[in-house]
């Protein structure tokens, strides 16, 4: 056990570092819920993509740069250390991109991983549909083979990213004999194709990030199928690995999240309560301990390890954590926390963030499905 | 960076769980309970066989001068047996306080060997755990530490951990081994791996039991409540386990943070274990509410733990003091600070 950097993990930290202070916004940026801030978002993907910073773990060959996990944690510190903006292309990079990696022929990595690191194409994810949600496996919506090309009708829901990405994936029901997690397939789609029609669902917060997908008879190439026909279940269920794992939540966001709300707390101290004094620390208390799991995962990886449903433990723990801290500072905040914006046109991004955080237990599978999982798969008690 | 346990590291512990599981099995604790003896003489000899006594003792005194980290690992062990030997006390707290005094040579070795105990007096309400059969007590004054070679008894405290043997306060005497604060720092850290051991036991020891017993004809195990609380149980212990190694390590290098690292570690250790006790007990149903079932010997010695060297209110204001206080740099480029 070694839990100091080396000298070359240092020069890279202060890599990232001067990068970061060079290039990062001045001014955090509107929303990427909204579509003023999705193009400013798309836009400093690309400035990243510029700095070669688009996905550091990946192969040089996919536009990354063939770094280790623990470089991979280095550079997300200091992502958030400089309040870097939130990456709208996190279904790419961090879902759909290690799936292709895993799972991908030689010509789809080439064709789709490249785009993705540069911020050319932002991804949307299709998994719910409109009763399928919790149980993923009710999926009806069907991708009949033609020729060459699969012909999709149906309709999903909740899809992130979808009312203006520019691509989409999901599971779509190729044997419609099939039931349950049988005869699903992973597909990948333009969102411009013709039949698709998206309508922007406005979320709690009033903004449009998510969205409903009609598909009506829509063309999709065969080739855009990643892993056999039939295996979707097996490709999704890897995926949801990434997604609740080590990629999609670094511990950065949460210490830094954590030394924001500490700060604000020494703002209202005056009028604080014991409570929300201790809430603050166990803010900062569990930010430190996720941190470390973290660093212990990825350790374990990095020497041939790997997580299967111990992925489940830490999207319970982030999605907690995330919320507990955005409420204290919401009961920091009092009367002021209900106010959008701050004196002046300050954004109040404690609310944003609140907000935001009780989606947490919801997506990336729901919290109840992660503790069953838990308890089915690592405690091992009966279905 | 490699924040992973050795090989060597975990062949040593497995066999040190191997070994408790073998000899201190839950028959033995209900014996040492129901006949009153409380500690074992086979218990003892066996850990000084295995060289536990001198894990951290160094080579030269006939030790295997090994580190906190490797004795925070068996600490956890020693937890899941619920292993009431005072151990801990001298071979892995005393011990590196003895080494830092410097002089102590001949006294280490006997620890090694088993001829020397030492009893340690808590600094915060002054109790001492054990002192039947020491022959040294380590007490503090006015924040320093003193090596009594004759200490005088107490009177004897009720605890409710039937296996726990605590004596009130006694006045001691003898020469200054060190400043205070590292008896506080070495002892909570270990009860903190304690609590990391008796809270991943309890969890065991209810899961087990949720899937053999059966109501509306199927094991309860198998229904989502039930289910529920056993994961949270889980995802706590996941969490509180590299804190342990973290704060073990800090310690070890005495790092100037160390303090604030054992503090974190021992109030989430202590809530983990109090916390999954009381989920453990509620899966259990009234058979949890008994004497007879086991889980009662791991919850109550978490109940004296988690009030033993510094209590949750006096670790929280450790943290406070670093964290809203500013002595600690904290945020993402902080994580090992």
């Amino acid at each position: 056990m070694e839990l100091a950097y080396t000298p070359e993990q240092q020069a890279f930290r202060a890599e990232v570092r001067d990068w970061m202070a060079a290039n990062v916004p001045a001014r955090p940026l509107v929303t990427l819920e909204r579509e003023e801030g999705y193009h400013q978002h798309v836009a400093w993907e690309r400035r990243l993509a510029e700095g070669n910073w688009g996905m550091v773990t990946w192969p040089e060959a996919y536009g990354g740069r063939g770094l280790d996990l623990i470089q991979w944690l280095i550079f997300e510190e200091e992502y958030y250390r400089a309040q870097a903006p939130l990456r709208v292309n996190q279904n790419g990079i961090f879902l759909l991109g290690p799936t292709i990696m895993e799972y991908g022929t030689d010509e789809q990595k080439a064709r789709f991983l490249t785009p993705m690191a540069k911020g050319e194409v932002i991804w949307a994810q299709a998994w719910s549909e409109p009763n399928a949600g919790s149980d993923m496996a009710a999926i009806k919506t069907r991708a009949v083979r033609d020729g060459d090309h699969y012909v999709i009708s149906g309709q999903k829901t909740w899809s992130s990213r979808a009312s203006f990405a520019d691509w989409g994936f999901g599971l779509f029901r190729t044997d419609p004999e099939s039931k349950r997690h049988k005869g699903l397939s992973f597909i990948l789609f333009d969102l411009n194709t013709p039949g698709i029609t998206r309508r922007p669902i406005r979320q709690f917060h009033g903004d449009p990030g998510f969205a409903e997908l009609f598909f009506d008879e829509v063309r999709v190439p065969v080739e855009n199928r990643i892993a056999a026909e039939g295996e979707g279940w097996n490709v999704a269920m890897a995926t949801a690995g990434f997604e609740r794992g080590l990629m999609l939540r670094s511990p950065a966001r949460f210490q830094a999240a954590a030394a924001r709300l500490v700060a604000l707390f020494r703002e209202h101290r005056d009028r604080a309560s014991p409570a929300a004094r201790e809430q603050v620390l166990a803010a900062w208390m569990g930010a430190q301990a996720y941190a470390y799991n973290t660093y212990a995962v990825a350790s374990k990886i990095m020497a041939g390890g790997h997580i299967g449903a111990e992925a489940s433990l830490n999207k319970i723990f982030w999605s907690e954590l995330d919320r507990a801290m955005h409420r204290t500072a919401m009961q920091l905040l009092g009367a002021t926390a209900e106010l959008r914006q701050f004196a002046g046109d300050r954004a109040n991004d404690w609310l944003e963030g609140y907000i935001f955080s009780l989606a947490g237990p919801i997506y990336a599978g729901s919290n109840e499905i992660q503790r069953n999982i838990i308890a089915e798969r690592l405690l091992g008690l009966p279905r | 960076m490699d924040f992973r346990i050795t090989e060597d590291r975990a062949a040593l512990v497995d066999s040190v769980r191997d070994y408790l599981a073998g000899v201190h099995g839950v028959e033995r604790l209900r014996a040492l309970d129901a006949d009153g003896s409380a500690r074992s003489d086979e218990l003892r000899r066996g850990l000084t066989e295995m060289g536990l006594r001198g894990l951290l003792v160094p080579e030269a005194q006939g030790g295997l001068g090994l580190s906190l980290v490797d004795a925070a690992l068996i600490a956890i062990e020693l937890g899941r047996a619920a292993v009431a030997e005072p151990l801990v006390d001298d071979a892995f707290v005393a011990v590196p306080l003895l080494i830092a005094a410097g002089g102590q040579e001949a006294l280490l070795g006997a620890i090694a060997t088993g001829d020397a105990r030492v009893a340690l007096q808590n600094p915060v309400n002054g109790w001492v755990a054990d002192l039947d059969g020491a022959t040294h007590l380590i007490a503090e004054r006015d924040g320093r530490l003193l090596l009594d070679a004759a200490p005088a008894r107490g009177e004897a405290l009720d605890s409710v951990d039937p296996l726990r043997r605590l004596q009130a306060p006694v006045a001691a005497k003898g020469d200054d081994v060190g400043a205070s604060d590292a008896l506080l720092d070495h002892a909570a850290l270990f009860a903190a791996a304690q609590g990391v051991g008796l809270a991943e036991a309890m969890l065991a020891q209810a899961t087990d039991y949720a899937k053999i017993r059966t109501q509306f004809g199927q094991p309860i195990g198998s229904f989502q409540a039930v289910k529920h609380h056993l994961a949270s149980a889980a995802v706590a212990i996941e969490f509180a386990r590299p804190l342990l190694l973290r704060a073990a390590l800090a310690l070890e290098q005495g790092l100037a943070s160390a303090p604030v690292h054992v503090s974190h570690a021992k109030l989430a250790a202590a809530d983990l274990a109090w916390s999954v006790g009381e989920a453990a007990i509620q899966v259990h149903g009234a058979m949890g509410y008994t004497y007879e079932v086991d889980l009662h010997f791991w919850m109550k010695r978490a109940w004296a733990l988690a009030g033993a060297w510094g209590d949750r209110a006096f670790h929280l204001a450790r943290i406070d003091a670093a964290v809203i206080g500013g002595s600690l740099p904290i945020g993402p480029a902080h994580s090992f600070a």
